[in-house]
């Protein structure tokens, strides 16, 4: 297992893939925090509470997490290195796991990094307006470990999407599609008066937004913070389970 | 060292690999023929774990690949030129390999030199060409240092210079006691580089022996011209042998010019000419496939 996964971690090391990542979250980041800092007005952007939503801003890179624990993955049957990856490590289970950590641990790292420069880049901005940067150390380590937490989680949960579906580009347009349409869909039929259930807080994109919010929304439609890191370790361990399962039945051929 | 016992595989109507057995023992090269689809890929690749059997056998040193201890430092295999990431330089392909798969990192550098590409090293593999492609799968497959190399056309996309490069390549580490199994629709080429031949035909087994075993078995014809014909011809149908006519000499099939000889001497009858004919694997190989086809 310590072999497979020091194989994946230096793998993600040696494409120009993490590279690329870091500069579109690194330019996206930038992006959003001046838009917001630039044109917001002053009033929404000053005090505590306000400017650790401005940091809230890094979370987007978990879409970018995401692509990464697919790209782990689905990476292997885009150019058939699933064939010596299988060779050097036989037990299919071990690959699974391995690329579970890896997309997780990337994933920590991407939107660290994505947290890093948003804070930084805040520092600099607010003061450059007249605002004070008013962003408290504890507070602020307990909202970006919820979302380095979420982060994990759909890095992890990425990689075993990445290996049920195997395509690259069906995978990310797949979870996109879920994401942004059809989990959307389903908590509003779930919510319509026919049916009047608020089990859409179980699904994946819910559940991450119960973490980052950590509850505050405070409604019987809503889970905890800790509730929704089970919810959404959940479907990690579900598609991680069933890409176990696949590829021990698969043949790579 | 190899084993395939009653072997059998199917993918949905078609058998690819039907009841196939055969073995390979240490220090040999056995070339494993086919035409396209015999199911020569996938009796390697069961081989190899990468697909599983129906039923029957397919062991390595005993055991399952997946059962061998640490099985990329015991069993090297090279099943297609693609596997590599073009965006990855070659020798930390081969630096992911080592790590995942036991494999001392120094003998990356090692490996890149044995194929010829420690030049090349820190260039990504997608600006390879498929011969480079081909030595740095063989480079992979030589990581661990194994015993047993299982190669399928490993010849592919090589120049002439490259193919000599491999077949001496492959006699060198058969010299060294590892057992060698390589498929080839390269016929010539493996009549040059192996000692013996698997041939299957539609997933069966259609000979294994070692190519004069087989050219004999098949073909084997010895042309003799004697001044006295009649006699020899005579002794020759007496003996077993099927005798025909060609021109001034006579053909006998079944023989050796040994066996020719020695009946020619016992009987005192003159010979003018006794040369076996050859005959090409090529010829073989088609023969054999061609009845199974029938």
């Amino acid at each position: 297992m310590i072999a497979a996964l020091s194989s994946e971690w230096l793998k993600l090391r040696t494409t120009r893939t993490l590279f690329w990542l870091v500069v579109a979250i690194s330019a996206l980041m930038t992006l959003i925090v001046v838009a917001a800092v630039v044109g917001g007005r002053t009033q929404d952007i000053s005090g505590a509470k306000n400017q650790l939503d401005l940091l809230g801003i890094g979370s987007l890179a978990i879409f970018i997490a995401l692509i990464m624990g697919l790209i782990v993955s689905t990476g292997e049957f885009r150019h058939s290195t699933i064939t010596p990856t299988l060779l050097a490590t036989p037990s299919r289970t071990s690959i699974v796991i391995a690329k579970a950590i890896a997309g997780g641990f990337f994933a920590v790292t991407l939107v660290g990094l994505a947290e890093a420069l948003v804070a930084l880049e805040l520092a600099i901005a607010l003061p450059a307006k007249g605002i004070d940067f008013a962003i408290q150390a504890g507070p602020a380590a307990g909202f970006i470990g919820r979302i380095l937490i979420a982060a994990a989680l759909w890095g992890a949960l990425g990689s075993g999407i990445g290996i049920v579906l195997r395509n690259q580009i069906g995978a990310v347009v797949a979870c996109f599609a879920w994401l942004f349409i059809a989990e959307g869909l389903i908590v509003a039929i779930l919510h319509s008066n026919a049916i009047d259930s608020n089990a859409g807080r179980f699904l994946p994109f819910q559940a991450t937004g119960a973490i980052l919010t950590n509850g505050s929304r405070n409604s019987a439609d809503v889970l905890s913070a800790a509730g929704g890191m089970a919810v959404l370790g959940g479907w990690m361990a579900l598609f991680a389970i069933a890409a176990a399962v696949l590829l021990s039945r698969r043949d790579v051929s | 060292m190899i084993a395939v016992e009653d072997l059998r595989k199917r993918y949905g109507k078609t058998q690819a690999v039907d009841g196939l057995s055969f073995t390979v023992e240490p220090g040999r090269v056995v070339g494993f023929l086919g035409p396209n689809g015999a199911g020569k890929t996938t009796t390697l690749r069961i081989l190899l774990g990468l697909v599983h059997a129906n039923s029957g056998q397919a062991t390595i040193l005993g055991k399952h690949y997946d059962q061998l201890e640490r099985p990329f430092c015991q069993v090297g295999a090279v099943l297609e030129a693609s596997g590599f990431h073009p965006g990855r330089k070659a020798r930390n392909h081969l630096r992911v390999l080592a790590r995942a798969g036991h494999a001392p990192e120094k003998r990356v550098d090692e490996v890149l030199a044995q194929v010829g590409l420690a030049g090349a090293a820190k260039k990504r593999v997608g600006g390879y060409s498929l011969g480079m492609k081909q030595r740095l799968a063989l480079a992979s497959a030589l990581l661990g240092d194994p015993g047993v190399l299982i190669l399928d056309e490993p010849a592919n996309g090589l120049d002439p210079e490259g193919i000599r490069w491999l077949r001496d390549f492959l006699r060198s580490l058969a010299a060294e006691g590892r057992a060698v199994l390589v498929s080839s629709h390269v016929l010539s080429e493996v009549e040059q580089t192996v000692d013996e031949v698997v041939i299957i035909n539609k997933g069966k087994l259609v000979a294994h022996g070692s190519i004069e075993e087989l050219k004999r078995g098949k073909d084997g014809r010895v042309r003799v011209a004697s001044p006295q014909a009649k006699a020899l011809e005579k002794k020759l149908v007496n003996a077993g042998f099927v005798v025909t006519e060609d021109g001034e000499a006579l053909l006998v099939a079944g023989a050796t010019s040994a066996q020719v000889g020695e009946i020619a001497a016992s009987n005192s009858l003159v010979l003018h000419e006794l040369s076996p004919l050859a005959t090409q694997l090529e010829d073989v190989f088609l023969d054999l496939t061609s009845e199974e086809t029938k």
